[in-house]
């Protein structure tokens, strides 16, 4: 396993800079409304159901989405790696990074099929 | 003139001969205020307690011998002024190392990391002498000028959190000292330092607290150095998935 | 006082020859000085961990039909739900913060034949590209129609 996250490490890397990058844009703008503003009462004709269907099934918006799921949870996973690696733990890594990509690795397919079956 | 002045130095100290685990000492001395800290420890090593060992040699920030904790800060001593500080001062031996003797580190692990990055010039075929020297634009040279700054001070692995915790870690200097090779104009051994840069315990394991970057005193910034190692690391391995190396070298 | 370091911490491939003490972390880490920013950081990676999984949520009720998505928008109502969203906020505007300083020096001088801009024009089109699509994603979902 150790020998397996080497190699695939430069593209881990990728996929967490993009989770950063990417990631942290996309955030923004939908932590605001969706996680904030809307279910505070702002702005309820944006979560009505029919129109979120019919703006969210749109093939960007599709392609958006999952990046808005997916890249964040590859910034999670390593992260939270390093941070475990900082707080002393180098001897139980492999453990602790692969846990974390394989969630990271389960949510990026639950999030191509969810924007899918949109 | 200039009026001397009262500080207690905590000075962390260490006999292996005798001590289980280090220990403080404080020193009381009168200091003037154009001293750095290096003057200061001298002259308690030299008048007060000559059994304190320390590191030190060119006084002027370019050996790199003089490094240590200052106030819980990794600091070239012999650069760092008193005046800028209160009327405690604690020294301690570098973070991050093993303990030789009081502010005396050992050295030799910092040593063994360098010759992973082959920190040379590599050229596919050599060149002869008639062929004259390998010329170098001004512009070329500013590219990786500042990476080669470095007085191996060993302060940016004093303050690295990924050096203390990942005993494989190649760390800044080593890892600055192999990009500033790959990015020199006259070097063609970047596939080779890129390969051991995707090894275990290198350019990946870092995890940009840029702290190296902040510490270090010759604005080298390692941190850069080994962040743009990661970048290069990713485009010679994609290219590597698209372009077979075999029958290049 | 600091913590122990891994024992193995800059030990020489070959032992020295006298005992040494073993190493210790640096005492300001990890919540002092400048180590608090650096470690927070690396800290946001759970609430970037969380808020994907959140999304993910809330996409799969808006493909499961009209039920599930008043469902889901239901419970976002919940004030532990509104107060994770405001961490998340906090946390996305942090590390965009921290990112977009950092990100600049780690460009290579070239890549390939390419030189990228100097600092101050990548930090501008980050945090410029960074407001464009936050407005846009803000004036999508809160109703507009591009």
């Amino acid at each position: 396993m150790k020998t397996f996250l080497l190699r695939v490490e430069p593209l881990i890397w990728l996929l967490f800079g993009q989770g950063i990058l990417i990631g942290t844009m996309l955030l923004t703008g939908w932590v605001l409304v969706v996680g904030i503003l809307a279910p505070l009462g702002f702005f309820p004709n944006g979560m009505d159901y029919t129109r979120a269907l019919d703006v969210a099934s749109n093939p960007v918006s599709r392609l958006v989405l999952f990046a808005l799921i997916a890249l964040p949870l590859w910034k999670g996973a390593h992260h939270l790696r390093s941070l475990s690696i900082d707080l002393g733990g180098a001897d139980r890594d492999t453990t602790v990074a692969t846990t974390l990509y394989a969630l990271a690795v389960v949510g990026t397919i639950l999030a191509a099929i969810a924007v899918v079956r949109l | 003139m200039s009026e001397r002045q009262k500080k207690t130095f905590v000075i962390t100290r260490f006999d292996p001969d005798t001590d289980e685990v280090p220990k403080t000492e404080s020193y009381e001395i009168e200091v003037e205020p154009y001293w750095k800290i290096l003057d200061a420890i001298n002259y308690i090593k030299d008048e007060v307690d000559p059994s304190l060992s320390h590191r030190w040699s060119c006084r002027m920030a370019v050996c790199g011998s003089c490094g240590m904790m200052v106030n819980g800060e990794p600091r070239l001593t012999c650069k760092d002024r008193l005046s800028g500080y209160g009327d405690t001062i604690e020294i301690s031996p570098l973070s991050n190392f093993p303990v030789i003797r009081d502010l005396v580190v050992e050295m030799d692990g910092f040593m063994d990391k360098f010759n992973q990055v082959k920190p040379w010039i590599i050229r596919a075929k050599e060149l002869a002498a008639e062929d004259g020297p390998m010329r170098q634009s001004p512009e070329e040279l500013e590219e990786f000028k500042q990476f080669s700054m470095c007085i191996n001070c060993m302060l940016c692995y004093s303050a690295c959190p990924v050096v203390a915790n990942e005993p494989e870690f190649l760390g800044p200097a080593a890892i600055a000292l192999g990009h500033r090779y790959n990015i020199d104009s006259r070097d063609e051994g970047a596939a080779e330092r890129n390969e051991v840069f995707r090894g275990e315990g290198t350019v990946f394991s870092c995890s940009y607290a840029n702290e190296c970057s902040e510490v270090c005193p010759k604005n080298v910034d390692p941190a850069a150095a080994v962040n743009q190692a990661k970048f290069n690391a990713v485009i010679d391995w994609a290219t590597g998935l698209v372009i077979s190396r075999d029958g290049k070298e | 006082m600091a913590r122990p370091a891994h024992p193995h911490a800059m030990q020489p491939s070959r032992p020295g020859s006298t005992r040494t003490a073993p190493p210790q972390m640096p005492p300001r880490y990890p919540m002092g000085g400048r180590y608090r920013n650096y470690t927070l950081f690396d800290a946001t990676g759970l609430v970037y961990l969380l808020v994907g999984f959140v999304a993910l949520r809330i996409v799969w009720a808006l493909g499961s039909g009209r039920e599930a998505w008043q469902s889901m928008l239901n419970q976002l109502e919940n004030p532990l739900y509104i107060a994770f969203h405001v961490l998340a906020f906090v946390s996305v505007v942090f590390v965009a913060v921290r990112f977009f300083s950092l990100f600049p020096k780690a460009q290579p001088p070239r890549i390939g034949p390419a030189k990228p801009p100097p600092a101050p024009v990548i930090t501008a089109m980050l945090y410029g590209v960074w407001f464009g699509i936050t407005a846009v994603m803000t004036f999508v979902l809160i109703g507009g129609n591009l």
